[in-house]
Order: structure tokens, then C-alpha cells, then sequence
């Protein structure tokens, strides 16, 4: 205990004795209950993606008999198998995998271009341009989807690609997160670069770019999540089958009365929906979790 | 790492354009307006204009299948916001208008002690004033109002609201505060607490559908082993809002813990170490170091909550259509309706632009709060 060389003589004496006596105990109990009650927490909280599992792994028929518990009841893998082999899952994933990958590539790349003419040219009307585009943080995206209809409606684009990720790559707030970053970049490196005679595309392409990386990590992260989750928008636009997405597409399979006879073919489809962003998440959490902070203006 | 690229990067470049002229950076408007360029076209067509479009719509009786553009003024926010036989009492909503009083007089207390700009005080205390004055308006004996069903979707958004936000930003605290410190496998029970909210709604809604289930679901079983009858989440109109936010508790609570684990993070460490030299107890820095830390981050969660919240949708319309009767049905199913189902794209608009002036003010809030920390 460094602690007792700046408290008063007297408690410096007394503590060391109180304190030898106290804390094996302390010490062995205290990780050990800690450690058990959060992982009851964990374990609870994570209940309901397990019993999800459970039942995906249980034959449909026994489930109409019984609930099964968080262990399967007679192991199968035919639900999975299935998934991709009855219905339109494997189209619905192919679009949302299309649409949130486009997105998210042309989301950084915009959203960092922004960033970087905001952060590092000086030309006139910046301020103002900034101010535009900031006050767009300020709206809700969820109250735009009448009028965002009528002009792909208008325009005949209904049930497309474009329809579904165009929307989307407005987001201003990755131009806040993206402008705040290279905000911080010190300008020598640019300086460095323009001595050597690299324009500014060239610039920003081997060098602004590459420095940018964490963030640009981030906020790409966090896109590819909001856009496979994403669902008023595309419950909205696109109204064929074909088109959906998982997450639309999950979700009209939930209204259907298979939804009463084949719940270990639903729970499958739901996993299996769920699984690129589950993959993701374990592999890229970190830069998950910042992107979130960044995005929230915390930091 | 990417510090180190840095110095290849440049020297690579040199051989390249050793031959050529320095170029002169003489046109810095052209080139931002460059890079600019991409963003700002998407921005203005799918930001900007749908704005500007839903304005316009607004006032037009305009129907889905293109039947009908007519002009009609201010028809539909009449039809949204009014009723038959008005009157205005003191006493309506008295609660409701009285709290607004009262936060409206904090806010413009709490600026004139901190000498904000007085333009803006008087505009925070002219729009407190107009609200509750306004909200004194309802429907009098006899009369209803033009479109009831707007209402009760308010109501039930707000509700949905005032239940979720406090739980969910608690939860996010609680999680946070369990989580924080130098405890070995933090990472796996933040994993933990986290995963959900990479899920999609619809994957979230199939679970707890099922679970929620009084007949086949894992609640009603495990109440079930301690004697208690399994509850009807959802297809009780008392329960099913409750039910809703249980669903949403879980998906999200796990973002707030985020966010309130980075607070935690923020908080000065030789605080802590300034603490534990003066011998405070684990209550005292708590009391007195983590909660003062917390409060801007508190705040900040709070509202990103609370408008997160407003826009509920997805859980409500796949879980219950907004059932049973119209228990649970929210502002944003109300606007799908009226376009999707009614046809009536304009009045679709004029509810759409209530909700984004809602929403717009408490974003202006939080980013308010959010550059005044920056």
C-alpha cells in the first residue's frame, strides 16, 4: 500500500494491521463473485440467441409438439440446409449483401473526400458549405422516407439497387466524423507532399487516405451494420419479393402462417441473417465501438 | 502503423515527379468544391430535396397512385392538428403543460446564470410559452377531433418513450459501471452485453416473439417453474407496450453501455489516484469523482435516446401491426398508413414534417450539448 506514506502517522500505523487481516480474504472472494454474477448476466442475456439456436437445430415437428430449452431436441441441420435451399433467403442475402457493400464503400469514400476539402482547403464559402451540411445531422432520415418515395417512384425506380443504397450514402454524419479526423492530421504532411509536387487528389489518395485508415475503418463498421439492419427504407421501396432484404425479407416471413409449423426453419433463417453481422462484430468490435463514440460526438 | 507508411509513401512519389513543375495550388475553390462534389449531389437530392418535397406535398391533396395533385393550402395540418367544436381550457393537459412550464423557466434560468445569448433565451422561453398555450386547445362537448388516430399514435410514441428511454439509459449505466475498472474478461461481458444491437430488428422481433409467447415461450416456462401463470405480452393491449420495450431493452441497451463505458474512460485517472491518497472510500469516489464525470456523457445518451425512441418502428409493426386494437400503434406506422394504406401521400407529408420538427429541435438540443463540450 503506497497509499499510507501521505496519510497522518497514526493511521499509518494502525492500517497495515487491519489491512493484512482483511484483504486475503477479500482478495480470494471478491474476483470470484464478481466474476460469477456477470457471467450468470452474460449468460441470461444471451439466452435468447442460444434458444434461438436450440430451436434452428431441432426438427420442426418436435417443436410444434414441445418448447424445447435452451438444448435441441433430436439434432438436425436440415433447417440450415434448407435456408438455402427452399424460399428466397439466398436472394435476400445476395441483396443485402450488394446494397451494404456498395453503400458502405461509397459512404467512406464520399463522407472522407468531404472530410478532407472541409478540413484542409481553404476556399471561399467552406464555412458556409459546412454549416449546411452539419445542419443535416439534424435530420431525421426516418421522417424523410413520403417524399424520398415520390421521387423514386416518380422516377420508375422502385424495387432497384440504386433505389435501395442511394438514400443511404447521405450521411452527413459520417462527413462530421471523417472532417473531425483529418482536422488532426498536422498539415506538414501535406506540406511534405506538395513539395514533392503531388497535386491534391494525389495528396489525399497516398497519403491523407492511408492515414485515415482507423477512421475510415470505423466508420465503415458502423455503415455496413446501420445499412444490413436498415428497414423502414426498404420495406417502403422495394415491394417485390425478389427485392427484399434480409431484413425485410425476415420479417414478411414472420407475418406468414409458416411462421406457426416451421419455427426451426425461421429461427435458421434468422441466424443465418444475422450471421455476417454477428462475424463481424466478433472480428471488428473495437472499431465497432469507437465508430459509435464518434458518431455519438463524444469524442 | 500508418505513421510509418508515411516516409515510403513520399519517397515512392519523388522519382515520379521529379521531372515535373511544382504545381501551383492556385485554385482552392475549384478543388474543394472537388472533393465536395460526390457528397454534396446525394446530400442535396436525398437530403435537402425530400425536405423541401415533403413541404410542398404537404399541402397538396396527393394521392399515392397519382390520381389526384391538388392544391389545398393548409387542409391537411387541419386535419392533423384539429377538430370539431375546439375550445381552450386552463386545465387541459394541466400536468403535461405545467411540467413544460416549469422546464422551460430551468432552461431560461440556467442560461441567464451562465450569460448565454439573450436572443436565444427569449426564443427558448417564446417557444416554451407557445407550446403550452397552444396544448390548452381540445375538442370541446360534442366535438372530436379530425383525425383521432394521429393522436393516439402520438400518445403511444410518447409512452413508448417516457417507458424506454430511463430503462434503457440505466441499463447502459448499469452495464457500464459493472464493467468498468481493471477486472480481467471485461471484454467478453461487454462482447456480451453488446451483440444484440448488431442484430437485425427483424431477427430481434422472431425471438422475443417466441419468447414473449404465453404458450410456447422460455419466459412463460421459466415463470412457470416458480407457479406464476404466463403472462400475454402481447396480445394484452395493457401489456403489449411493455412487451415492446422488453424486445428493445435488450437490442439496444447494449449501445448506451458503449457510450457510457467511453464517459468512464474520459474520466482524469489521477482523479481516481487523488481520491485513493485521501484515503475516500469506494462510496465517496463514486459520489464524488464518477457521478460529477458522468453527467455531460448522462445527458449526451439521454437525448440520443430519447430520439432514437421517438422514430420506434420496426420492433412495433413486425412484433404487433401496432396491436392489439391500436394499443401500440406509433407516429411513424401512422405516416407508412396514411401513405401505403390510405393512398394519401400529402397528409403522409404533413405528418411526416410533425414528426421531423419534433425530432429536429431535440437533435438541435443535443447538438447544442455536443459542441459546447467540443
Amino acid at each position: 500500500m503506497a497509499t499510507t506514506s501521505a496519510t497522518p502517522p497514526g493511521a499509518a500505523l494502525r492500517a497495515p494491521a487491519r489491512a493484512a487481516e482483511r484483504q486475503p480474504l477479500r482478495r480470494r472472494l471478491r474476483p470470484g463473485l464478481y466474476h460469477a454474477v456477470m457471467l450468470a448476466a452474460a449468460f441470461v442475456w444471451l439466452a435468447p440467441v442460444l434458444w434461438m439456436l436450440s430451436m434452428a437445430l431441432t426438427p420442426n415437428d418436435a417443436l410444434q409438439r414441445e418448447t424445447v430449452g435452451l438444448v435441441p431436441a433430436g439434432l438436425t441441420w436440415s433447417n440450415f440446409v434448407d435456408v438455402f435451399r427452399v424460399g428466397n433467403m439466398p436472394r435476400w442475402f445476395f441483396n443485402s449483401f450488394l446494397v451494404t457493400t456498395v453503400t458502405t464503400v461509397l459512404t467512406v469514400l464520399f463522407c472522407s473526400m468531404a472530410g478532407y476539402a472541409f478540413a484542409k482547403i481553404q476556399f471561399t464559402g467552406r464555412a458556409l458549405l459546412f454549416a449546411v451540411v452539419i445542419a443535416g445531422l439534424m435530420v431525421p432520415k426516418e421522417a424523410l422516407f413520403i417524399p424520398l418515395f415520390l421521387t423514386f417512384s416518380d422516377a420508375g425506380q422502385q424495387n432497384t439497387y440504386q433505389a435501395l443504397f442511394l438514400p443511404r450514402i447521405a450521411f452527413p454524419l459520417g462527413v462530421f466524423i471523417m472532417t473531425q479526423f483529418f482536422a488532426r492530421v498536422p498539415s506538414e504532411y501535406a506540406e511534405a507532399a506538395r513539395i514533392d509536387g503531388a497535386g491534391r487528389w494525389r495528396t489525399f489518395w497516398s497519403i491523407m487516405l492511408p492515414l485515415a485508415r482507423p477512421a475510415m475503418a470505423s466508420l465503415a463498421i458502423f455503415t455496413f451494420v446501420l445499412t444490413w439492419n436498415d428497414y423502414l427504407w426498404p420495406l417502403v421501396i422495394s415491394t417485390e419479393r425478389e427485392m427484399f432484404t434480409v431484413t425485410t425479407g425476415l420479417a414478411s416471413l414472420q407475418s406468414n402462417f409458416a411462421a406457426a409449423t416451421e419455427v426451426g426453419s425461421l429461427m435458421a433463417r434468422g441466424l443465418v441473417g444475422s450471421l455476417p453481422l454477428i462475424v463481424l462484430f466478433l472480428l471488428f468490435q473495437r472499431q465497432l465501438i469507437r465508430g459509435i463514440t464518434l458518431g455519438s460526438g463524444e469524442k | 502503423m500508418t505513421t510509418t507508411a508515411l516516409p515510403v509513401q513520399s519517397s515512392t512519389s519523388v522519382p515520379a515527379t521529379a521531372g515535373r513543375p511544382r504545381r501551383p495550388r492556385s485554385r482552392p475553390l475549384a478543388a474543394g468544391l472537388g472533393f465536395l462534389a460526390p457528397f454534396l449531389l446525394v446530400y442535396a437530392a436525398f437530403v435537402v430535396w425530400p425536405v423541401l418535397q415533403a413541404l410542398r406535398m404537404s399541402l397538396y391533396d396527393w394521392d399515392l397512385l397519382g390520381f389526384t395533385r391538388q392544391f389545398v393550402g393548409l387542409a391537411n395540418y387541419r386535419r392533423m392538428l384539429w377538430g370539431t367544436e375546439m375550445t381552450w381550457t386552463i386545465g387541459h393537459l394541466a400536468l403535461v403543460r405545467v411540467l413544460l412550464l416549469a422546464a422551460t423557466a430551468a432552461v431560461v434560468a440556467r442560461g441567464l446564470q451562465r450569460g448565454s445569448a439573450r436572443r436565444s433565451l427569449i426564443a427558448v422561453a417564446a417557444a416554451g410559452l407557445a407550446l403550452v398555450l397552444v396544448l390548452g386547445f381540445h375538442p370541446g362537448a360534442g366535438g372530436a377531433w379530425n383525425d383521432p388516430a394521429f393522436w393516439a399514435s402520438v400518445r403511444h410514441t410518447l409512452a413508448f418513450t417516457a417507458i424506454s428511454t430511463p430503462i434503457l439509459v440505466g441499463m447502459g449505466l448499469a452495464m457500464a459501471l459493472a464493467l468498468h475498472g481493471s477486472h480481467r474478461g471485461t471484454g467478453f461481458y461487454q462482447a456480451a452485453f453488446f451483440l444484440p444491437y448488431v442484430l437485425p430488428i427483424s431477427a430481434v422481433t422472431l425471438i422475443w416473439s417466441y419468447l414473449l409467447n404465453p404458450d410456447r415461450g422460455l419466459i412463460a416456462r421459466v415463470v412457470g417453474v416458480v407457479g406464476v401463470d404466463p403472462i400475454a405480452w402481447l396480445s394484452d393491449p395493457d401489456l403489449a407496450m411493455w412487451g415492446i420495450v422488453l424486445t428493445t431493452v435488450w437490442w439496444s441497451a447494449g449501445f448506451n453501455l458503449v457510450l457510457f463505458l467511453a464517459g468512464l474512460q474520459d474520466i482524469d485517472p489521477s482523479l481516481y489516484e487523488a481520491a485513493s491518497l485521501d484515503g475516500a472510500g469506494r462510496w465517496q469516489t463514486f459520489r464524488h469523482i464518477t457521478v460529477p464525470g458522468l453527467t455531460q456523457v448522462s445527458v449526451l445518451v439521454s437525448v440520443t435516446q430519447l430520439i432514437a425512441s421517438f422514430q420506434v418502428f420496426g420492433q412495433v409493426y413486425i412484433m404487433t401491426r401496432g396491436g392489439p386494437g391500436d394499443s401500440t400503434r406509433v407516429l411513424i406506422q401512422h405516416i407508412y398508413e396514411a401513405g401505403f394504406r390510405d393512398l394519401q401521400l400529402g397528409y403522409a407529408a404533413a405528418v411526416s414534417l410533425f414528426l421531423f420538427t419534433v425530432m429536429a429541435v431535440v437533435s438541435a438540443v443535443q447538438f447544442k450539448l455536443v459542441s459546447r463540450e467540443a
